[in-house]
């Protein structure tokens, strides 16, 4: 050690030219970023601006393509989650990895070095609520952790985490769950340990937060670091402006200038998740309704509620002078409703089952005559019809959906639907995991139904996609509606104030 | 389709069995031999078919022991009461309404279908010592006709195993041609994706326990038919059996995996091995530890392969 360097000029971690490719999708581009010893550092980007992958690549638990990861000094050239904990590199992630039935200290400890032999929970225990007390908090360590609130598993997450010897500590959206008086004591537990010399990386949307807390921003934008600036010299303008601006590429189908139809539902009622206060909203006939806003801003909770997936009182739907509600996915679909599910491969499409079951489980009853018995030819008649008409890339409509690449399954999902007769089509990231020229083949399909009349609302964390494909965006954030933008008003800066709430 | 024969583990385990069997044992494809293996298959077969559609779905079934030993003595019982044609009909009704009532609290109650049937398995046993007061019931003469279900043969070939042959042959069909099969495998493999496709989940969950009491129902009367006497302690265990005739077929215990046809090998499968080893003079107890070995050594070949 130099003794004449001084502490914050040390570089705690240093990334050069990361680079990481899911698929076909490059998820970070050539990032670069310095934490040093004893500062809080930023970490800042729209959803899908790599915060995450990054992250994980910090942790070990994702294998950078190419690049060099230097910790403490020392060039680290295969990083897993062993070797990384070794170094000193703690991670507290959004969901918590805490064992909901174990007490508070049998979660601190869990996994923690002793491998075999006998437990002294006495001591276990005295050292767990010591540990607590160092952080400033009192929680009674031999609570389940089901029994306590969300922030105090937020607590008990980063005691863990300090039980280890930690040198680096990052913190995904720590204070999401958190209230204003319990941010203001994580805040103060951040200052003791920068203090003691702990660096912190912090990823957040709260650019208040951001700018009162850390020392120092890096932005990240499409997987690329935009820049690192001082807190000191930042401000909200500044930043997203930094977060924002791109073209649009040719992905995206030319949209329609007018639409003929004047028809459209009414949405009234729509309860979604946390938020008291409903929602009412119309969808117009022929258009794509985009949902922006931030990862958990309940949009995907306004389409189960419109799709009668969940268990809460139903959204009204005013529609031809008629007012129908929803209770299950069985009526929505007698309805002509149809949804395309955020996970494919949990809840879009079954992946064991061939692309031919997965094709016609929707519609079933077309292919089958009164008596119910399927009529094979009839039905590959119509598989083999979709798969063209959306040209999906299969060998032998017999073998698994798990054979095709995510692309490929995601068109699988959408013509599941194409056999019945849809009014309305939902849509949950219609593109996640999908590479570029599947990408743009869905976007036409999409925009060919809307074309032919369907009603079609899209969530989408992409801002480009949101931009690209909707004819309106509907704006949301912890669970409420924030505003209604049309096509002639679009602009990222403006969506991106309205989902995180600096408008 | 050669191919795939020769890919099925179930199918290779067989026709071993098969081999080893016929030079072990110079009786064992004897006429008689084989005839009493097929009646003696034929009521764990039914049994094993309802398993099977249940464990389809991701369920299981564990009152089919107790459903066979009630059936069979509410059926002796009934002899007395009622026509031969009516007390048929009351027995598998009784297995029907034991099959619905296990089937509501899993589909519809969302009770563990391991816990549920557990109950049912308790509840229909502790039912078949009431209706007998603990003692074996004779079949009353009007209805020995029963006896035909239990020994008679058509052409030759036992009635029992006739009636196993066609419930196989529907299962199949309907596994393959009908929708009903094809939401039964389905919702084995990603529950989920088939609610969101707008299919009632519930109601095919229910329905296959609805099955599994019919179908063994069906093999209680014939093994009532086998003897004359409807016994409160018969089945125990039988369960466990069936279980592992399905999966010895390769079913998996998840769900959404498996076919009927290698679930009828399985019940060959181990028959055959407790034929053989009949045949052998092996004792009673050194056939359970063997037969366990056996269903070790065979689905540790199942996965092997995969």
């Amino acid at each position: 050690m130099n003794f004449t360097t001084p502490k914050h000029c040390f570089e705690m971690l240093v990334l050069k030219e990361i680079s990481k490719s899911f698929g076909g999708v490059k998820a970070l581009k050539a990032v670069n970023l310095e934490v040093r010893a004893g500062e809080i550092h930023a970490l800042l980007g729209e959803n899908g601006a790599g915060k995450s992958t990054l992250m994980k690549v910090i942790s070990g638990a994702h294998k950078a393509d190419s690049g060099q990861i230097v910790i403490d000094g020392e060039v680290i050239e295969h990083n897993d989650p062993h070797l990384a904990k070794v170094h000193g590199i703690g991670i507290i992630y959004q969901e918590f990895s805490l064992i909901p039935e174990l007490t508070v200290s049998e979660n601190i400890w869990f996994g923690s070095g002793k491998k075999t032999g006998w437990l002294n929970r006495k001591k276990m225990d005295s050292d767990a609520s010591a540990l607590i007390h160092s952080l400033g908090f009192a929680i009674d360590v031999k609570r389940r952790v089901a029994q306590l609130s969300i922030a105090q598993q937020q607590i008990v997450e980063i005691a863990k985490a300090l039980s280890q010897d930690v040198k680096l500590l990052i913190l995904d959206e720590p204070s999401a769950v958190l209230g204003t008086k319990e941010v203001k004591k994580l805040f103060n537990l951040l200052y003791t340990l920068r203090d003691q010399g702990v660096s912190i990386i912090y990823i957040s949307h709260h650019l208040d937060e951001l700018l009162e807390l850390t020392d120092r921003i890096t932005v990240l934008k499409d997987g690329k670091t935009v820049a690192t600036l001082e807190t000191a010299a930042a401000d909200k303008d500044k930043l997203v402006n930094l977060m924002v601006g791109r073209e649009l590429t040719q992905l995206y189908p030319e949209k329609p200038d007018a639409f003929p139809d004047d028809e459209k539902i009414g949405i009234e009622e729509l309860r979604s998740g946390t938020s008291r206060q409903p929602m009412a909203f119309d969808i117009r006939k022929g258009e794509i309704l985009g949902l922006g806003g931030l990862v958990g801003a309940g949009r995907t909770e306004v389409l189960e509620s419109l799709f009668g997936v969940t268990h809460r009182p139903p959204a009204i739907l005013r529609w031809q002078e008629r007012s129908v509600s929803y209770r299950s996915p069985r009526e929505a679909i007698r309805g002509g409703w149809g949804m395309v599910p955020e996970d494919r491969k949990k809840h879009g499409g079954i992946l064991s089952l061939s692309i031919r079951d997965n094709i016609s489980l929707a519609s079933l009853g077309q292919v089958a005559n009164q008596w119910g018995f399927i009529n094979h030819r009839k039905e590959e008649q119509v598989v083999r019809e979709l798969v063209d008409r959306l040209r999906i890339k299969v060998g032998d409509i017999h073998s698994p959906l798990s054979t095709l690449s995510g692309g490929n399954q995601q068109k699988v999902v959408l013509a599941k639907w194409l056999n019945r007769n849809l009014n309305v089509l939902l849509i949950d990231e219609p593109t996640r995991g999908v590479d570029v020229g599947a990408r743009s083949e869905i976007y036409h399909i999409i925009q060919q139904l809307a074309n032919q009349g369907m009603y079609i609302v899209m969530v989408s964390s992409d801002m480009e996609e949101l931009l690209g494909m909707s004819d309106r965006i509907m704006v949301m954030k912890n669970g409420e509606l924030q505003g209604t933008l049309d096509r002639a008003e679009f602009n990222e800066e403006k969506i991106l104030r309205m989902a995180i709430g600096a408008n | 389709m050669k191919e795939r024969l020769l890919k099925n583990n179930t199918l290779i385990i067989f026709l071993l069995l098969l081999l080893v069997s016929s030079f072990t044992s110079e009786s064992f494809l004897t006429i008689t031999n084989v005839t009493n293996l097929l009646r003696q298959v034929a009521p764990i077969g039914l049994i094993s078919i309802g398993m099977f559609l249940v464990i389809l779905t991701g369920g299981i079934d564990l009152s089919v022991g107790s459903i066979i030993a009630c059936v069979g003595v509410a059926f002796a019982l009934l002899s007395y009461e009622v026509y031969f044609s009516a007390g048929l009909l009351l027995s598998l009704l009784l297995g029907v309404v034991i099959g619905a009532v296990s089937g509501y609290l899993v589909a519809y109650r969302g009770v563990a279908a391991f816990i549920a049937t557990l109950a049912l398995m308790t509840i229909v046993r502790g039912l078949g010592f009431l209706l007998s007061k603990g003692a074996p019931v004779t079949v009353g003469p009007h209805s020995s006709a029963i006896l035909q279900l239990g020994t008679g043969s058509v052409l030759g070939i036992p009635l029992s195993a006739i009636l196993l042959a066609l419930v196989f042959v529907i299962v199949f069909i309907v596994l393959k041609y009908h929708v009903y099969g094809r939401q039964i495998i389905a919702i084995g493999s990603n529950e989920e994706a088939v609610r969101l496709s707008g299919i009632s989940v519930e109601r095919v969950k229910f329905s296959v326990y609805v099955i599994s009491g019919f179908l063994t129902a069906l093999a209680g009367l014939m093994m009532v038919g086998r003897t004359g006497v409807g016994t409160p302690n018969i089945g125990v265990g039988l369960e466990l059996d069936a279980i592992a005739a399905v999966v010895i077929g390769g079913a998996s215990l998840f769900g959404g995996k498996g076919t009927v046809f290698n679930t009828l090998l399985g019940v060959l499968i181990l028959g055959m091995i407790g034929n053989i080893m009949n045949l052998l003079d092996i004792t009673s107890y050194m056939q359970q530890l063997i037969k366990g070995v056996i269903i070790i050594l065979a689905v540790i070949f199942q996965k092997a392969q995969q």
